[in-house]
């Protein structure tokens, strides 16, 4: 009988065999030439973040595409071959992502590539994905550049880019267009390339419609922040009417947890948790949502949340997805899983895993996928779907809270459009 | 502008104190035991665990979730010093980073493999919920409280090192072993001890940090970086100088990320710097 794959079952083999692996027992692994026979399984490899403050999101990409993989092996897999997982640690480290993209495309045999969180990881891959010539489909990374610069611009076919960038960051600038009471703004926001991006565009976007807003504070916070009383007491000393917030998962329950400390939802119209809508973060907040601690003031978004769109698709997805694993699927399981069925559609397509051939088929087309219709844009490889913004809410329909009050705001309205320029990464 | 440098100065001070947490047990083992010990942050973070465990997952009242998770803890470094530490002490320094540093690796595994990779967050307990107004403005009761945990442990290893037998033999063994074992003070016993407290003062740290952070694997090595900017600045093995580099290292990062946002994390890396010139034992070492 085959042993289901629980999480923890999942972690403690990623453990062992990273212990394994750090002790040179790699070796144990495939070995070279076996992973190209034709009769053997597509062999897809994947990394995201599974150990720290944020390994829920690695682990949500494994859980993702593990239920695609299952459903498709089901079928009889792609092109009559079944598919098999492997799936490592890229412990948000650019090192790591790149030894293991090499890991998984030359060692093991991988014919796909996908997942990596985080954009320092995606931007030191994107590189070296032509020497290994295998498609990549990023799952989570946010940076405009991975497509603007790498596919657009130095013409990377190799990556393709499943979820929406930073560009759905900015979305707040639609719900403060209408808030006229807002004047004042504050930012704490990632000490990394994610942050300055994410606050840099939503100020762009924000001058757009409201050039009476001033920008008065912003406080930086790097990976790893865990007491960001500095940082709420640094911007708040401003006054600010609104807040921007890009810290994620654990580092986001903390900074909103903390900020509850300082009586901030007091003194503020609205906080805007960019990434607010991810189950993670609605989870760890789930206590003072339930107290209503945020006063109906706080605002967010996700690369995909589990309540919109209301689709066959995406409802196939969620009870699939929770009858699999337990629980609801977070933005970076929705792009793994239909990351997995694009490389279907584009193989299938394609009649061919060769590398170029699945890309051409790619370019342009769109796909059917939980998150709602997603074009696959021909000259930056970046899909584009609309994901809402919402505020921060308990629901009779959920066991979890979820973003409600939904604002859809089409997805060629907020998303950057070719040719690009250039957006400062910087502070 | 005078009240917010105060009121920031405030948010640095209880950041200081709990930094200070984990610097004196650091800087407590190096001092006597002449160990640098970098797995220290790791029995921070299995403090961090333990209390979540107790507290967030069975129940029990805070308090003795931390005195649970202490002990708990206390017998980690019981095991860690009698059959690991102790085989070092007269060797290299390389061989005990390689030992404490493996230390790091073993149980951040250890942890993914017992609690999962995933973040845990512990509830609040209620009595540090709110805040008090300080300059018109709210000031959590959890920094506060924060303030008072530091000062008392302070005082506390004041009141061990100067006022007790156990302290004197400490300083008698820190300033010279071989002296200390002639006058009949049983060395490999009072190591024991002194590394088992300065585990349970990390432990300490970790379980004072659960009701706002989070518990993950990891958060020691996170936290131990500052610690040693912390010891070094106030000279290795010097419980004064950590106290000090404590509060220069929090109160700096609050005033950084208040006054000089765009480079606020090098500055107490400059601080180091120019201590390291100037003084490269450290503002208190000799």
């Amino acid at each position: 009988m085959a042993k289901k794959i629980t999480r923890r079952n999942f972690l403690k083999s990623t453990v062992v065999g990273g212990v394994a692996a750090g002790m040179g027992f790699g070796s144990y692994q495939i070995t070279y030439g076996q992973a190209k026979k034709p009769a053997g399984p597509i062999k897809i490899g994947g990394q995201g973040a599974i150990s720290g403050a944020h390994a829920d999101y690695g682990w949500q990409m494994m859980a993702g595409a593990t239920l695609a993989i299952e459903e498709i092996n089901a079928k009889g897999g792609i092109l009559k071959r079944k598919l098999e997982l492997k799936f490592m640690d890229e412990e948000l480290k650019p090192a790591t992502a790149v030894k293991n993209v090499r890991y998984l495309a030359t060692e093991w045999g991988a014919d796909f590539l996908f997942g990596v969180d985080s954009s320092g990881s995606a931007m030191a891959i994107g590189p070296v994905l032509p020497e290994v010539n295998r498609l990549h489909f990023f799952c989570h990374a946010a940076t405009h550049r991975l497509t603007e610069e790498l596919v657009a611009g130095k013409g990377i076919k190799q990556i393709f880019r499943m979820v929406v960038p930073v560009y759905q960051d900015a979305l707040v600038a639609w719900i403060l267009k209408d808030m006229p009471e807002v004047k004042r703004i504050a930012g704490i926001n990632c000490d990394y390339e994610y942050g300055y991006v994410a606050w840099n565009l939503f100020k762009e976007s924000i001058k757009r419609f409201r050039p009476d807003v001033e920008f008065v504070a912003a406080a930086w916070a790097p990976f790893w922040t865990m007491d960001f009383s500095s940082h709420i007491s640094a911007v708040m000393a401003e006054k600010p009417d609104a807040i921007f917030a890009t810290p994620w998962a654990g580092e986001g329950v903390m900074l909103l947890r903390q900020s509850l400390m300082f009586g901030v939802f007091d003194k503020i119209h609205l906080w805007w948790q960019a990434m607010g809508g991810s189950v993670d973060l609605l989870e760890g907040i789930s206590r003072e949502i339930e107290g209503d601690k945020f006063k109906g003031k706080l605002w967010g978004t996700a690369r995909y949340i589990h309540n919109y769109p209301v689709s066959p698709e995406n409802k196939a997805f969620v009870d699939a997805f929770r009858k699999r694993w337990g629980k609801f699927p977070n933005y970076s399981a929705e792009s793994s899983y239909s990351s997995i069925y694009a490389i279907k559609t584009g193989a299938e397509k394609a009649k061919s895993l060769e590398t170029d051939k699945v890309a051409t088929a790619l370019e342009g087309m769109e796909l059917k996928t939980p998150a709602g219709p997603r074009l696959i844009r021909k000259e930056d490889h970046q899909a584009v779907y609309t994901v809402p913004a919402g505020r921060a809410m308990k629901s009779p329909d959920y066991t979890i809270p979820i973003l409600g009050d939904l604002r859809v705001i089409p997805a060629k309205d907020y998303y950057r459009h070719p040719p690009f320029t250039p957006v400062a990464a910087t502070k | 502008m005078l009240e917010k440098l105060i009121f920031q100065g405030l948010i640095g001070l209880s950041l200081s104190m709990y930094l200070w947490l984990l610097a004196a047990g650091l800087t407590l083992v190096f001092g006597v035991l002449g160990v640098l010990n970098f797995a220290h942050g790791s029995l921070f973070m299995l403090g961090a665990y333990a209390t979540f465990t107790f507290y967030g997952k069975l129940g029990l009242n805070f308090w003795l979730s931390i005195l649970l998770s202490l002990i708990s803890v206390g017998i980690i470094g019981t095991i860690l010093e009698r059959f690991f530490i102790r085989r070092i002490y007269d060797l290299d320094l390389p061989y005990q980073l390689i030992l404490t540093f493996g230390f790091i690796l073993i149980f951040d595994d250890l942890v993914k493999i017992v609690w999962g990779g995933v973040a845990m967050i512990p509830p609040m307990p209620h009595f540090l919920e709110g805040s008090l107004s300080i300059l018109g403005r709210p000031y959590p009761i959890y920094n506060i409280f924060i303030i008072f945990a530091g000062v008392a442990v302070a005082f506390l290893l004041w009141l061990i090192l100067e006022k007790t037998w156990w302290g004197r033999m400490i300083r008698a063994s820190a300033s010279d072993r071989e002296m200390a074992s002639a006058i009949g003070i049983n060395i490999p016993l009072l190591f024991t001890t002194v590394f088992v407290f300065a585990a349970m003062l990390a432990a300490l740290g970790g379980a004072l940090g659960t009701p706002v952070r989070v518990v993950a694997p990891g958060i020691g090595t996170s936290m131990i970086i500052q610690a040693f900017v912390i010891t070094v600045i106030g000279g290795l093995g010097n419980l004064k100088g950590a106290f000090v580099g404590a509060l220069i290292v929090g109160i700096l990062t609050a005033f950084g990320i208040l006054l000089f946002p765009v480079f606020e994390l090098f500055i107490i890396f400059v601080v180091m710097a120019i201590v390291l010139l100037i003084k490269p034992e450290g503002l208190f070492g000799k």
